[in-house]
């Protein structure tokens, strides 16, 4: 079982706290009492995996097996965690959620990022109070195997919105991407922006919909003029409807271009420069020359960037996930190069 | 190792300024990175180059009077259809064909626009002298011809003067 030969940097990867690793011991002491009364509490969007989330194959959660199991198994060089703490921001109590969000990025770097160093770790914040998750950004952000803040693509507010500024400059400020993943939709408002689903599987296939809206409204308002340096990363929300996007988005800005006059460039140039998509649930189109194409039309060589979601069970395998006629300097830009540009990896 | 890289980041990023962003490296063929935003396109507009004759034919459009200021008229010459516009009494010549799909661009409306600022602001620029094309809207700088949604667009222009016997003079 040969690894390729090229290097990969997996962009989600999920652990999870267990018996072994529990986050506990990582939580605040004056929220302990808080949280054992279940003042950590969130809301959930009542769709349930019929087969649960995880492959029923998955090792044990250990970081030792599992970079042997995945990263070592594959030539995985760096591999980005996304841990639970991801959806913070849906818990009630606003400040038991900056607690929480603490004990999850503290975690990670005690179990995770000591034990090997190509595990990276994504900053977990509370999204509902930008000021103190600035604080969370800079007070863990220093720590080299941090490469960005995470949160989920549900929220009270589109991602462009300005009370999120102080999270953006603390992202620009240390160097960290700003992503998003999807799973929490649905919990505080309809998942569609219609009304609510009635399976898992429909759930599962609009949830594309709330990163379009978020990719429209960083670009709209202004979030890349305000901050340049500000890298965004949308994760495991398909890339199919990226070049709809780029192209509907240009097409209205020549027209509209003087109702959002901050905006200096086309949408699909901030789009390249500043959004980045991972691969994950790959688009198995019906032929390799159409996904082929795809990546043309989205410029995959610089936005697309490659994650399996291990131990998901939607999990993509690297040695099968592309098409073998793939020009091999877009399967080096999508398999490491992108994602070592955004995170500032040596390679 | 991870370290340096994002030490090494930081330090060359320390100011994060608009000039040391993607402008020059985006493979987007600027030379650059003001020309990569929209800023280039109202200096052209800001900047008009005096139009260059092709044809070297003068035509009488009009009686200067038939066109009030903010008005226009539209003739046809020479196999060109052209919008003449009185601009705060000066006058001015476009092309009637917008690049886009092909329509009768100045059918459209004459306004002002805002120019490119700060995230928030907004700055009425070019007043009196956008045309919006009628059918997708696409602004164009009737003096100069720049079309204001990026960086190469441009409608052809005509020099416009008005002779001793109060006629407009068109120079294509």
């Amino acid at each position: 079982m040969a690894k390729l030969d090229i290097p990969m940097i997996d962009c989600d990867i999920h652990p999870f706290a267990t018996d072994e690793f529990p986050i506990a011991p990582h939580i605040p002491e004056n929220f302990r009492q808080a949280v054992a009364q279940g003042q950590s509490s969130q809301p959930g969007h009542g769709y349930q995996n019929p087969f649960g989330v995880n492959r029923r194959d998955m090792p044990r959660v250990h970081p030792e097996i599992w970079a042997k199991e995945h990263f070592d198994r594959y030539g995985i060089i760096y591999g980005v965690l996304q841990p639970p703490g991801l959806s913070i921001s849906l818990t009630q109590n606003i400040d038991v959620g900056c607690a929480v969000a603490k004990a999850w990025n503290d975690w990670q770097i005690e179990h995770w990022l000591a034990a090997d160093k190509r595990y990276l770790g994504s900053i977990c914040v509370n999204m509902n109070d930008p000021t103190q998750a600035a604080a969370e950004i800079r007070r863990v952000g220093g720590h080299p195997q941090f490469v960005q803040v995470i949160t989920t693509g549900e929220s009270t507010q589109l991602y462009g919105n300005r009370s999120y500024y102080p999270i953006y400059e603390a992202c620009a400020e240390l160097g960290l991407a700003f992503a998003m993943h999807p799973g929490s939709e649905g919990s505080r408002t309809p998942s569609t922006p219609v009304g609510m689903p009635s399976s898992y599987f429909e759930w599962h296939s609009t949830l594309p919909l709330t990163f379009m809206a978020h990719c429209a409204s960083l670009i709209c308002e202004g979030v890349f003029e305000k901050f340049p340096a500000l890298k965004v990363l949308l994760v495991e929300g398909g890339f199919g409807w990226l070049p709809h996007l780029m192209w509907r988005m240009d097409k209205d800005f020549k027209s509209l271009r003087s109702t959002t006059p901050w905006l200096k460039r086309l949408p699909s140039e901030y789009i390249q420069d500043h959004i980045r998509v991972t691969t994950q649930p790959i688009e198995e189109t019906e032929t390799s020359e159409q996904l082929i194409q795809l990546f043309g039309m989205m410029h995959a060589e610089k936005t697309l960037c490659f994650a399996s979601d291990f131990p998901h069970c939607d999990f993509d395998n690297p040695r099968r996930v592309f098409p073998s006629r793939m020009d091999e300097q877009l399967k080096e830009r999508i398999f490491y190069r992108n994602a070592a540009e955004v995170y500032h990896l040596e390679v | 190792m991870a370290l340096s890289a994002k030490t090494l980041y930081l330090a060359v990023n320390a100011m994060n300024t608009k000039e040391n962003i993607s402008g020059l490296n985006n493979g987007f063929g600027v030379e650059s990175a003001h020309e990569a935003t929209l800023d280039y396109a109202f200096d052209v507009a800001n900047h008009p180059q005096p139009p260059i004759a092709k044809r070297g034919k003068k035509i009488v459009a009009c009686a200067a009077n038939e066109i009030p200021v903010g008005g226009k008229l539209i003739i046809e010459s020479d196999n060109l259809s052209i919008g003449i516009f009185n601009i705060n009494g000066k006058f001015y010549a476009i092309k009637n064909l917008c690049p886009h799909a092909g329509a009768e661009l100045c059918e459209g409306h004459i306004q002002t626009t805002h120019r490119p600022g700060e995230v928030g602001e907004f700055h009425p620029a070019l007043e009196g002298r956008v045309l919006r094309c009628p059918w997708h809207g696409w602004e164009f700088d009737i003096v100069s011809g720049k079309g204001l949604y990026d960086r190469n667009s441009r409608v052809a222009t005509y020099k416009t003067e008005v002779d001793e016997e109060g006629n407009v003079v068109v120079l294509l």
